[in-house]
């Protein structure tokens, strides 16, 4: 069995086993929602994990990709964990849940094989993804924090507008 | 030495089974989740009980000596005056079909933002003190006595709840768990309890009318200015009458349309819609604040707030009140004005559009009328002359403002009308729209930027919602029917859907408007260029020349 036959025939029961992990990251009595609502808006989170997965998976098995597609596949979810209660490393460190998961069903095959490099060169795929999450998690916070000074300049935007009309009416007196 | 913990270690996630007790979990306060507390002088001004300094993020939140009886009294006299409270303490059978429905709990997956559970954090202080069962066998039954983390959760929870009503929606018993959230913050509030961002409006609104406390001269001259930037666009500039006795209509709108990008293209709106049909209408600077933040803070304080409406329409003795584009004062007024200040004043009778002649029966009672209906009206006796091709640079969807929708049930009105003025309109999926809507995530006063993250986790759904059209159909707009939309929303569609622009239905209307006199547009509201004008005019300019 060579490496791709392997990241394939294991892809249902790995997206399974992180997608899991990622539900065990949230406190337990939502865990059920999470993993068996099928509904991309009545479980958004749910469905934003799953797109995730799958994008994730098949990037590191080295499936033919680009970095915007998988970027655009993983920015839902990494933009909720960016606005969700935690560390950076925390909203993050969830790609890496991936790493046991592969060692544990893929690595042993893969070295039986002589896939060992093909193996790494996953990981480091895997270690790639998650440096491009961070970008979208940056982003994420800079539009935050962009966000609020907009609100703050909006709200009070005619009544500027008012008092500098004022103003100017003032220097021509 | 200790070595550097592995990825699957900094998660900490949580053991496979339950541990602590999801009711023994003690609440955190962390930046970006929590509101900053209203102002000492601000609550003494407004008479609030015990009124003092405090931080969410201390331990010591400055408690009055008495705080538990106060609590405990006031939340016995909410119980013997209010029976649906009582109701909705007593006959939750915890079925847990509301649970999955609030967008606080999908966007933070936290327990206690289930509906459910939220309420629970009241229901088993109620089962103590309240019930039988809860006096003999407390704690095996869910009931549990007050200490001050528990302040601390209701407080934490029940400013995660928008008082939007999906949860209600599918409630089998119909529970309000937006009155419930009401009583908790009303409760707080006993013991000195609120934030900032909803006393201050409260206090503007009681002192000088509107939520920025803006005086009422200056509130006129910045209308003024709205209607200058009207004539800029279309050549014509829109009267702007205010306080006018005997007017036959009273139009109150929330203040934010008049201070706030983008609120204030929707009140260009109006006023250029009222000019066009020559409305014999009234602003006031008195009632200059549709929106009602008292709802936010308790039932006596949404009363006061509220009664400025009906006491302006019978010193200005006009016969009814049109509404503008609102969320929650329209939740106060079909749910509570009558009760509250009703009925309404002997001058003021049953609504007639002027303009059709169109009776609304549906406001028989408040006599107050909500602009989607009446401008609906209008459309659908051909009154207004439209060129939606002015709108044909947006592809727009509708978010069904929680309060409008559920509150009043104005669900068709609003699409009537954006279906006359714009050429693509696209829904977003079913059970994210209409009475199912999502909140912006941001309703009930919690619009304020130091809580940017927490809102931006409630809003998920709907910006997910948004996001999908965005992608499959290429919308570029959505529109709605609140003031507290417009301002929340813009940076809810940039973070999940960035590229969508936000506006007021009647913001789309007046583009679209033609006006009689009007000079040829060439930008819209916001004075940004018509798409395809000046070709229009590059190839009208080569035909001249030919």
């Amino acid at each position: 069995m060579n490496i791709s036959e392997c990241f394939r025939n294991y892809r249902e029961e790995i997206l399974y086993l992180w997608t899991e992990a990622v539900y065990a990251t949230y406190p337990f009595e939502t865990k059920g929602l999470l993993g068996t609502v099928i509904d991309p808006f009545g479980n958004p989170g749910g469905d934003m994990t799953r797109e995730a997965a799958q994008a994730m998976y098949d990037a590191v098995a080295g499936d033919e990709t680009t970095v915007e597609t998988v970027k655009t596949a993983l920015e839902r979810f990494v933009k909720l964990r960016a606005v969700q209660k935690g560390t950076p490393s925390r909203a993050l460190g969830v790609f890496y849940l991936l790493k046991p998961i592969m060692r544990e069903r893929l690595l042993p095959l893969c070295a039986a094989s002589g896939e060992l490099n093909g193996y790494l060169a996953a990981e480091s795929r895997l270690d790639s993804l998650t440096l491009l999450a961070f970008d979208i998690h940056m982003a994420a916070r800079e539009t935050l924090a962009e966000s609020r000074i907009m609100e703050i300049r909006d709200r009070y935007a005619q009544v500027e507008r008012w008092a500098q009309t004022h103003t100017r009416k003032a220097h021509l007196l | 030495m200790a070595k550097l913990p592995a990825p699957q270690d900094l998660l900490a996630s949580r053991p496979p089974f339950q541990g602590e007790h999801w009711l023994d979990i003690k609440p955190d306060f962390v930046p970006g989740g929590f509101c900053y507390p209203a102002k000492k002088e601000t609550m003494e001004l407004l008479h609030m009980p015990n009124p003092h300094e405090w931080d969410p993020a201390a331990d010591d939140w400055g408690l009055p000596e008495n705080w538990e009886q106060t609590i405990c009294d006031a939340f016995a006299e909410r119980l013997e005056k209010h029976r649906s409270l009582k109701l909705f303490m007593d006959i939750c059978v915890r079925c847990g079909a509301c649970a999955d429905k609030c967008h606080f709990f999908l966007g933070t997956n936290d327990p206690k933002n289930m509906p459910v559970l939220r309420a629970e954090l009241l229901r088993s202080l109620y089962r103590r003190d309240h019930t039988m069962l809860g006096k003999l066998l407390g704690k095996t039954i869910g009931a549990r006595g007050w200490d001050k983390n528990v302040v601390k959760e209701l407080f934490c929870y029940a400013y995660q709840c928008t008082e939007c009503r999906r949860c209600s929606l599918f409630c089998p018993y119909g529970i309000d768990t937006a009155e419930i959230t009401m009583i908790v913050r009303e409760l707080l509030h006993e013991v000195g309890l609120g934030t900032h961002w909803i006393m201050d409006p409260v206090k503007n609104c009681s002192f000088t009318g509107n939520h920025l406390g803006i005086q009422p001269h200056s509130f006129v001259e910045i209308v003024e200015m709205l209607a200058d930037d009207c004539e800029t666009v279309t050549g014509i500039r829109p009267k702007t009458p205010f306080n006018q006795k005997n007017a036959e209509i009273l139009f109150i709108t929330p203040s934010g349309d008049v201070f706030a990008d983008p609120g204030i293209y929707t009140f260009m709106g109006y006023l250029m819609l009222f000019h066009e049909l020559d409305l014999d209408y009234t602003f006031s600077t008195y009632a200059s604040e549709g929106g009602n933040f008292g709802s936010f803070t308790s039932f006596n304080m949404a009363k006061k707030l509220n009664a400025k409406m009906y006491a302006e329409a019978e010193r200005l003795n006009a016969k009814w009140i049109l509404g503008g584009e609102c969320g929650h004062m329209w939740r106060v007024i079909n749910q509570y004005m009558d009760t509250y200040n009703g009925p309404a004043p002997a001058n003021m009778i049953l609504p007639v559009s002027p303009i059709t002649g169109t009776t609304f029966t549906n406001a028989s009672s408040t006599k107050m009328v909500h602009i989607a209906e009446f401008t609906a009206d209008l459309i659908h006796h051909n009154k207004l002359n439209f060129d939606p091709g002015r709108n044909d640079h947006i592809i727009t969807t509708f978010h069904d403002s929680c309060n409008p929708a559920r509150g009043l049930g104005l669900l068709d009105e609003p699409r009537y009308v954006l279906n006359a003025v714009c050429n693509n309109f696209v829904e977003m999926p079913e059970n994210t729209i209409r009475e199912q809507t999502f909140c912006c995530g941001a309703g009930s006063g919690l619009n304020t930027e130091e809580i940017m993250e927490l809102r931006m986790r409630a809003g998920m759904p709907r910006g997910n919602a948004l996001r999908y059209v965005q992608q499959k159909f290429g919308v570029n707009h959505m529109a709605c029917v609140c003031a507290i939309d417009r301002a929340t929303l813009p940076p809810l569609a940039n973070y999940w859907a960035p590229g969508v622009t936000v506006s007021g239905l009647h913001e789309l209307v007046a583009n679209a408007l033609v006006m009689k006199g009007e000079q040829k547009r060439t930008m819209d509201l916001r004075q940004e260029d018509l798409p395809g004008v000046e070709e229009d005019e590059s190839a009208a300019q080569e035909g001249e020349g030919e």
